[in-house]
């Protein structure tokens, strides 16, 4: 074993997720942030697919072994015994030492890679823990222990810190419903400002903004979601699916957001404002 | 029927007037990948699915959907049930099942028989793992979700909903009408394929007393 968890905080094992599920009704899961999570994966010089963390905070592993370690995304207080680890710098951890993300500020999730990637159980082909559906190959809690895999590097690090992306401006590619909402509607919803809601998880990114009163006639067929996809719910929040989305849904789906925004949106913390693009 | 983009990386295919199943998802599979495009997902849902693949790949998955369709000129006969049928053994005891019969003006009798007599197709899986849509519930048993979804269904419970029936495959919450339970189990993770029950799959339930 190489890593045995002291406290797991808010952290979960994320790769990136189940694909060739989602028709049995199986979301994709996986890492919210995945260009940084790749970024954290190349750094330390593992395939994108490896398993790493990804926390919001309150995580304490101790190293069993010596490893390298990389910590990308939102800007976090994290330390190997007292010594700051600086973010997208490969870090060279002793066995015994003790690697801390206490604090994540200025994002929500960083993330952890560990030479060789982690190697714990999988289901249904990755070790993603998925908080919608209950598949959980490993709950992360005090005295687990965890492996890696074989690491071949070679490893890299940024002078310049790379921060994680953070949208602001929501460019949407037209959805299936769009045409269902009347012109006045659409009006509203490019020229208002939206905000993140603090009901937002890794299953859907809320947003509220006021005043809409949305009317769409009739109940709608339940479609297929997509990562990105944004629905507009009955009572006017728009909710954009990322990492651990249901498979299907049957809110009027209005339009997509691009990959490259889902990552940066999975960083916004509640309360930000974001802008809708779009050429309704 | 409707092809389009669905964002960069999907194309949806809806408006269908057949339905689509676990035998057609393989046969546009292939189709993509002799095209030369790569699918992740492809995900049925009501009348619908979708094709995820790369942004690259947009318009040969477009243009092979295009082809695929329009050549083959699909009906509802193209979606008969793929294998054996199915058969789930429920115990008719649902906390739901007197409210049910009420507000369908039948007796508890009644609704076990019509629930039981009829045979059901996988339309498609959404909601949780392994949560089957069932198509081919009578439609004197057609009533809309509960009011107020319930936060603990547990998993085995039988259930019907607008025009579908369902098992529970795990403890969720929930907004269907409980109307029996069943010990099969319908989804195992451990499992290749973790769903008893998957798009095209033919159902009967059967009555335990």
């Amino acid at each position: 074993m190489t890593v045995r968890i002291e406290h797991a905080g808010i952290t979960t094992v994320q790769d990136r997720g189940r694909v060739g599920w989602a028709h049995l009704g199986v979301p994709t899961s996986g890492a919210a942030d995945r260009a940084s999570h790749a970024l954290a994966n190349r750094l330390v010089g593992n395939s994108p697919h490896a398993a790493a963390f990804e926390t919001s905070g309150g995580l304490i592993v101790t190293a069993l072994r010596n490893l390298t370690l990389v910590v990308t995304g939102a800007d976090c207080d994290a330390f190997v015994d007292d010594t700051p680890i600086r973010r997208c710098v490969a870090t060279v951890v002793r066995a015994g030492q003790r690697v801390r993300i206490d604090r994540v500020r200025d994002g929500m999730r960083s993330y952890l890679s560990v030479g060789g990637g982690l190697l714990g159980p999988q289901l249904l082909g990755s070790q993603s823990h998925d908080t919608l559906s209950g598949i959980i190959p490993l709950l992360l809690a005090g005295g687990i222990e965890i492996g890696n895999g074989p690491h071949h590097g070679p490893t890299t690090s940024l002078d310049v810190v790379m921060t994680a992306r953070r949208t602001a401006r929501l460019q949407l590619q037209p959805g299936p419903h769009l045409e269902l909402l009347s012109p006045d509607t659409r009006a509203h919803i490019s020229r208002h400002s939206w905000v993140v809601s603090p009901l937002s998880n890794r299953i859907g990114i809320r947003l509220t903004t006021s005043s809409l009163t949305v009317s769409v006639a009739g109940e709608l067929p339940s479609i297929p979601l997509i990562r990105g996809a944004v629905q507009l719910t009955p009572g006017g929040e728009l909710v954009v699916m990322v990492a651990d989305h249901p498979t299907t849904g049957g809110y009027p789906v209005i339009g997509v957001v691009d990959s490259k925004d889902v990552d940066g949106l999975v960083q916004l913390p509640p309360g930000n404002s974001v802008m809708v693009d779009s050429n309704f | 029927m409707r092809i389009v983009a669905y964002g960069r990386e999907a194309t949806i295919v809806d408006q269908l007037e057949f339905q689509f199943t676990e035998s057609l998802i393989n046969d546009v599979r292939v189709a993509c990948h002799a095209a030369g495009a790569s699918t992740n997902d492809i995900i049925g849902a009501a009348r619908s699915f979708v094709v995820v693949h790369s942004t690259q790949d947009a318009a040969t998955v477009q243009r092979v959907l295009f082809d695929f369709f329009t050549r083959r000129g699909l009906s509802d006969d193209d979606a008969l049930p793929i294998g054996t049928t199915i058969e789930i053994p429920v115990r008719y005891d649902g906390a739901d099942l007197d409210d049910v019969a009420h507000a369908c003006g039948m007796s508890i009798d009644q609704v076990i028989h019509l629930h039981s007599n009829t045979e059901y197709v996988v339309e498609f899986c959404g909601f949780a793992p392994g949560f089957a849509y069932l198509r081919g519930l009578p439609p004197q048993l057609h009533l809309p979700r509960r009011a107020s979804p319930r936060t603990q269904v547990p998993a085995g419970s039988v259930a019907i909903a607008a025009h579908y029936s369902a098992v529970y495959p795990n403890d969720s919450p929930g907004g269907w009408h409980l109307v029996g339970t069943t010990s099969l189990s319908v989804w195992d993770a451990n499992q290749n394929p973790p769903a008893l029950l998957q798009p095209g799959t033919a159902v009967r339930f059967t009555v335990i007393s």
